[in-house]
Order: structure tokens, then sequence, then C-alpha cells
């Protein structure tokens, strides 16, 4: 089965939230279909995190704020060199945290 | 709806107390009710954050009535992330207000320096989003990071402006004896000299170490009451004007403009609507800088500034100690700490001593009419307040 | 007799080149000199160590005990190849770093205590040391542990060390970490600063004498915090502490 993140379209309205919610922001409807989010999208905002959390066993954690194509947006992080507000980037699916023995996977954003 | 005062006010030093998180919460209480010379209250609210995780404390309502001996008083916990404070004193200002009691005691306490600044970030980092942030290991210092860049690059704001921002603060905690930095920096040492990267060394890029908050432990107290019993403690009469509070997306990234703080900007409206006065009525003021450039966002979106023209504000040094509009000279959380459950408490509290002439070396002149804004989560969750000194 | 005897616990250091003075500027302005002293300026330092021995936090009982004990091994000569650096703000003490060299190659880090707080005056102090082992001394590594979990993330995290676990350490035969010449190269540029020569005023101020330190870390206010569990569920014992934490009445 690919990986992919699920956004959550609004069955009414069509609007695609991301993480999902009980109620559709725009128009109030309770009913969601699932809907795969793109993987490409352009950058919207990003840090280099100098003091992660104990879980990560780097010393630099970079993250960001993407604008996917259909909109939507999502935070996820990044392995990009010199990135720059506005540029496209692609996401991949990756373990993103290792938390005892749970490990998470989360988008991975690489320059497009 | 009644009118509600501060009758008395207390507060630790905010650094790192080593004594158990009640007896943190118990001894700004005794101060404030000394300071208005009551000896019972009708109702007790306790502002904490973090107490089950960092101090596995729950309950510390209970447990603070019990240690200054107040049961059988009701009493009960409030938490709303760093807004807990404020947040504490808004329900403290609807029980008098709506005639239910007559005083009440609002205690913030925080401990967060009994574990280390690795599981304290981390323990901050647990407001974020489970499943949308807090999974990519996304922290406070993080959302700040990517607001900041994003900010700066909108709105033309400089790294020194955000310097400038922490070296006032430094310097307002100077005067202020609770402040946990007591410690003046300079635009060479931070920014400009030749060792500065080191010195201040990026922390979440834009962001360095200087625009950071430390950690601290403090607590800090207010009493309220109602018109009748304030009278008759004969302290000076500060009421508590008005109170707003406003919520925003969870996820930083669902905000329509990421540099809009729009719980800030409703929490103010809803605030000034209340009290019935307008941004340019405030004569001093307490923002929620747990970051440098939340103090330059937040005079902007509460009505101060014009958006994008707050770091010219700072730069003109409209906002320093001795221009037209302080802002925070306690220090802020910058500089006089931010023990989290504790500080809009403490805000309030640094709000008060002004309004009543208490403050000493960093006395704003003539301080009639005081705001706050306690900023929880990444402004997902915020509680303005606003105080005003009647004769 | 004695002196034949003495001749024998004495060690003879070999030589190597001395530290260069150099100095930095600190977050608030002011300017740090960090130099090496010498075996007779020992004792100035002597009792601002002894004091924070009774400091129970952050370890700065155990690291200044076992630093005192490692100055007058330097002092009356019982450690081979000591070497200790100090820094200075204004002629007053605010760190001290010693350690010693294992063989022309190997260098071993002992201690680092910072007398002053809240400006990075420790990590300055511990990268001058490094840079004497890896620059002045040319070695290829220094061995290094930490005590602490403040001095953890400042060596092991800041620079990234590597793991040397099959080495056991001189300080209590914990599993050593060590800083290669390649690690610090790559962490020069960030962590390791300094400017040379000091000002001539500078450097004659703080070689005059080294003066007491002006903030030094005080013992806590609740003796037993260092021993005592996660909670105190009595805490009866602090009131007073308390009061003279806050100023509160007495
Ligand atoms: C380890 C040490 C050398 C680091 O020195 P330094 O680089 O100057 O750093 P500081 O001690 O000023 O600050 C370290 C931390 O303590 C905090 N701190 C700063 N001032 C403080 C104060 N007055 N009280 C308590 N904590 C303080 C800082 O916030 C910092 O934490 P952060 O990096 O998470 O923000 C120093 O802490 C020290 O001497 N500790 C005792 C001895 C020791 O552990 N030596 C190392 C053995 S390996
Ligand atoms: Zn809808």
């Amino acid at each position: 089965m690919k990986e992919q993140i699920l956004g959550y379209k609004c069955s009414k309205c069509k609007t695609v939230h991301y993480p999902n919610r009980a109620i559709c922001r725009k128009c109030g409807n309770d009913k969601f279909e699932i809907e795969p989010l793109p993987d490409k999208g352009k950058l919207l905002t990003f840090t280099h995190l100098y003091n992660p959390a104990g879980d990560f066993e780097v010393p630099v954690l970079d993250l960001g704020i993407v604008e996917l194509s259909n909109g939507c947006r999502i935070t996820g992080q990044m392995k990009i060199e010199n990135p720059k507000i506005g540029m496209k980037v692609i996401g991949k699916i990756e373990k993103v945290r290792q938390s005892g023995y749970t490990s998470y996977k989360g988008m991975v954003f690489y320059k497009a | 709806m009644r009118e509600v005062y501060v009758v008395g006010i207390g507060i630790t030093k905010f650094s790192r107390l080593e004594y158990p998180l009640v007896e943190i919460a118990a001894y700004p209480s005794i101060m404030a009710m000394k300071d208005c010379g009551l000896s019972s209250v009708d109702h007790v609210y306790v502002a904490n954050m973090g107490g089950s995780r960092l101090n596995r404390q729950t309950a510390l309502g209970s447990a603070l009535v019990d240690h200054l001996s107040l049961y059988p008083t009701g009493a009960e916990t409030i938490e709303n992330g760093p807004a807990s404070g404020a947040s504490a004193i808004k329900t403290g200002f609807m029980a008098v207000a709506s005639g239910v009691h007559d005083v009440v005691m609002v205690t913030g306490v925080e401990r967060m320096r009994e574990t280390n600044n690795l599981e304290a970030t981390d323990f901050v980092a647990s407001l974020a989003h489970p499943l949308a942030e807090q999974i990519y290991g996304v922290t406070l210092p993080s959302l700040a990071g990517m607001f900041a860049r994003l900010y700066m690059d909108k709105y033309g704001v400089t790294s020194k402006h955000l310097a400038m921002v922490a070296i006032k603060n430094h310097n307002h905690a100077l005067a202020n004896p609770f402040a946990h930095l007591h410690m003046p920096i300079t635009i060479e040492g931070i920014l400009e000299g030749p060792e500065a990267s080191t010195n201040n060394p990026f922390v979440a890029d834009p962001l360095r170490f200087f625009d950071m908050c430390p950690v601290s432990d403090g607590g800090a107290c207010l009493i309220l009451a109602s018109k009748d019993v304030a009278k008759k403690t004969k302290k000076p009469m500060i009421r508590l004007a008005g109170v707003g509070q406003a919520t925003d997306t969870h996820c930083v990234h669902e905000r329509k403009d990421p540099t809009d703080l729009l719980a800030v900007r409703e929490a103010a409206a809803r605030c000034f609507k209340m009290a019935g006065l307008k941004p340019k009525d405030v004569d001093v003021a307490e923002l929620h800088d747990a970051f440098t450039i939340l103090e330059i966002a937040e005079s902007e979106e509460v009505g101060f500034f014009k958006k994008g023209e707050g770091h010219i504000a700072l730069e003109k040094g409209y906002t320093a100690l001795g221009g037209k509009l302080p802002i925070n000279p306690s220090g802020g959380l910058k500089a006089k700490g931010h023990p989290v459950g504790a500080t809009g408490v403490g805000q309030a509290h640094e709000i008060v001593t002004q309004l009543r002439g208490e403050a000493g070396e960093r006395q704003v002149k003539n301080a009639k009419t005081g705001f706050s804004c306690n900023f929880g989560g990444f402004g997902n969750n915020v509680v303005a307040l606003a105080f005003q000194k009647e004769k | 007799m004695a002196i034949e005897l003495e001749k024998l616990l004495r060690p003879v250091d070999n030589p190597v080149p001395l530290f260069p003075a150099k100095f930095v500027t600190l977050a608030n302005g002011e300017e740090m000199v960090i130099r090496q002293i010498t075996r007779e300026e020992i004792p100035a330092l002597l009792p601002h160590v002894a004091k924070l021995i009774q400091v129970e936090r952050d370890y700065y009982d155990i690291v200044s005990a076992r630093l005192y004990a490692e100055l007058l091994g330097y002092y009356r000569y019982r450690v081979q190849d000591e070497y200790v650096l100090v820094a200075q703000i204004n002629g007053h003490l605010a760190a001290i770093v010693n350690g010693r060299c294992l063989n022309p190659q190997v260098g071993v880090s002992y201690h680092t205590l910072a007398l002053r707080r809240g400006l990075r005056i420790g990590a300055h102090a511990f990268a001058a040391k490094m840079e004497y082992h890896i620059d002045i001394m040319k070695q290829k590594e220094v061995l290094v542990v930490a005590e602490s979990p403040i001095g953890f993330r400042r060596w092991m995290i800041e620079y990234q060390l590597e793991k040397r676990f099959e080495v056991a350490h001189e300080l209590g035969g914990v599993p050593s970490y060590a800083l290669t010449k390649k690690l610090f190269d790559r962490a020069r540029s960030s962590l390791v600063v300094g400017r040379r020569p000091v000002p001539e005023k500078l450097l004659e101020k703080a070689c005059e004498a080294i003066l007491p330190p002006t903030d030094p870390p005080k013992p806590p206010f609740d003796l037993l915090a260092a021993t005592r569990a996660m909670y105190d569920s009595t805490g009866t014992a602090l009131r007073a502490s308390r009061d003279q934490l806050e100023g509160g009445e007495k």
C-alpha cells in the first residue's frame, strides 16, 4: 500500500482539511471523505531548530510549512540545503520521530 | 454585572525556586492576603499548566487551600496552556462580577526547573497538535522561528529589531527585583561583535538564544473583590475594567495569513470593548514576549500601532520606559521570566503595581490605564485584560 | 633522604608550548580574557573553588571538589603534565578549565567550572581548552566526559563528540567521548571564538591579580534539594529558606 497523508474533504462544500476535525470549518457539516494530500507544493516558511526535543538525535532539525498544490497546508520536516521562501518542494513519507519503541511517519520535504 | 477590583497582590521572584510547587503558590498568596488585610476569601482559583507532568501533582487548588488552611473554601485548578494565568483571572472576574462571590483569590504557579530544559521544552510543546505538529518535533521556539521568518520577510523587521526588544526588556528587568535575569546585554555582545554568533547562537533560525524567554519557576497572586469589599480594604482602587478572550486554529499552518495573530486582535478588541477603552488610552502594557518577535507583532495586533509598524515604534523608543507607551516595564517574559501557568497573573501583578504607583525605579509616570496580553498556545488561545485606576 | 623521596614522588612534566592568551566580548559587552596560569597562581584560585563545594546544584559540588584536588595536585606536583587556564573579567575570576596530556597524541580534559552563569562563559573556556590541545599542542584527540546534564549538552551535543566507550576516562573511570581534530575543525567557526593578541591593558589587568568572582553560584536555599526525591511532600523545613529567598518576613 502506498503511504499517504490523508486530508479530510467536507462532503458538502468540498473544503479539504488537514488535520482532521469533527465539524467543517467552512459550512458546519460533519461528514468528510478521505482524500490523500498531494505531495507537491511550495515552501511558505521554515526554521532550523537547534535544540530539538530529546527524541531527536540530530543537532539541527529543519521544519517548514508547505502550501500543497490543492491549497491545503501542512507542517513537516525538510531535507533541503539552503531553503528559500516560495521554493517548490516535494514531500515523501518517512520516519520522522522515534519515541522509545514507537516510531512515527510523516511528511519530509525535498527540493522539487 | 458588578464592578471588580484588584485589592491584593503578591509575587515570588521568577527564577529557579527549589521548594515544592504548593509552597511556590502559597507564598505569593499569603503576600496578597497581607497586602489587602483580608484573612479569608470566598473561592480560590489556581492557574497551572505543568503540575501533573513536571511535578507529579494534580488538584493544586485543593492543595493550596489546605496549605493556607482556608478549607472549606471552594477551589479549583485552571489550565489553559501558557494563558492559564489570565484565564484564571478572567474566571475570578466572572465569579465576582456575577455576584456569586465577593472575594476570590487567583494564584498562578509553575515549577519548570524541576526537570531539565529539554524536557521543559518538550512539555510546553505538548500544546501543539499531536499528529500534525508534535510528531515532527515542532516546539514553541520552532513555531516562533517560522513565524518570525515570514514576518521579517513581509514587514522588514530585522534581527537588530529583535535584539532591541531583548536589550530593552533586559534593561527594564534590572529595576525589577522579582525578575529572573538581572543581566544587561549589548548589541555588540549579542549581534554585532565578533563573538556574537557564539554568545547568541541560533535556536530556531532566525531566532537566537537571546530572543527566547528563560525557563522559570515562580508564582503570583491577585485578590479580586467587589466594590464594597474593595472600599473597606483602603487599598488604591484598581478596577479590572475589561477581560477578553479569543481562540484560533490549533495548527499554525491552517491560519489564512500565518503572520496574523487573529486571536490576539480579537481578544484585545473584546477586552477594550468591555472596558469602554481604546488602545490609545493605555499608559502601560505587558505583552507576552516569550519570543522577541511576539512583542512587536502583538503591539500591532492589540491596536497600539499599525500592522507592520511595531518595530518602528520600538526603534523610536516609544515602547521603552520613558517612552510614549512603555511595554513590559517588568522585563517581560524575556527577562522577568516565564513560569508558564503563573505568567498571566505575573503580568497583571505588574500592571497593578504600576497603576498603584509602587513600581519604584521602573514606574511609568501617571499610569492610569494598563493592559496585559497573555498568549496561549502559539496564539490559539489569548486572554487580554484591562485595568484602570480610580480615584 | 626527604629530598630523594620527593624526587620519586614528583613527576617531571614534558615540555609543551604555552597557551597564548585571548579575549572574547561577552553578550553583556564585557571583555573576558582567557589565559594560562602558573603554579604560583593556584593558591589564588583555591578559596573560590572551595566555596562551590557547598553548592549542591548543577553538579557544582562534585565538580569543584574534584577540581580542587586537581589544582592542589598541580600545585604540589602530584599530577603529570597538567595545565590550568582561567577566564577573567576585569580581573575577576569567571571560569577555570584544566586537563592534561596522556601522551603526545592524546589529551585528557578534566574540568570546566563556570563561576558566573548565563553568559556561555563555561562554553568559551571549554573551547579554549580544546584549542590548546588540538591547535597549540597539536594533539590528535582529547578525551572528554561530562558530569552534569548541562555539560553533556555543551560538549557532547554541541560538538557532537565521538564515542570512545572502550576507553575509561581518568575521571571516575566512566566511558569516554573524544573530540577529534576533525570535529574541532567543524566546530571552529561557530563555537571557538576569541581574538589575539589581547590588548596590553586588558592582559595586564588580568595578570595583576586573580580577583574573586563577582557573582558566583550560591548554594540552593534548600540544602537538600539535590538529594531529595522528585517531590518532597512535607516541605516544612523550607519556610525559613523561602523567606530568605523572597526577602519576605523573617
Ligand atoms: C557546565 C558549565 C561549565 C557550562 O557553563 P556555561 O557554558 O557558562 O553555561 P551556564 O552555566 O551559564 O548555563 C548553562 C545553563 O544553565 C542555565 N543558567 C544560566 N544561568 C543560570 C543561573 N543563574 N542559575 C541556574 N541556571 C542558569 C542556562 O540557561 C543554561 O541552560 P540552557 O543552555 O539550556 O539555556 C557550567 O554550568 C558549570 O560550571 N557547571 C558546574 C560544573 C560542571 O558541570 N562542569 C562540567 C562538567 S562536565
Ligand atoms: Zn464544508
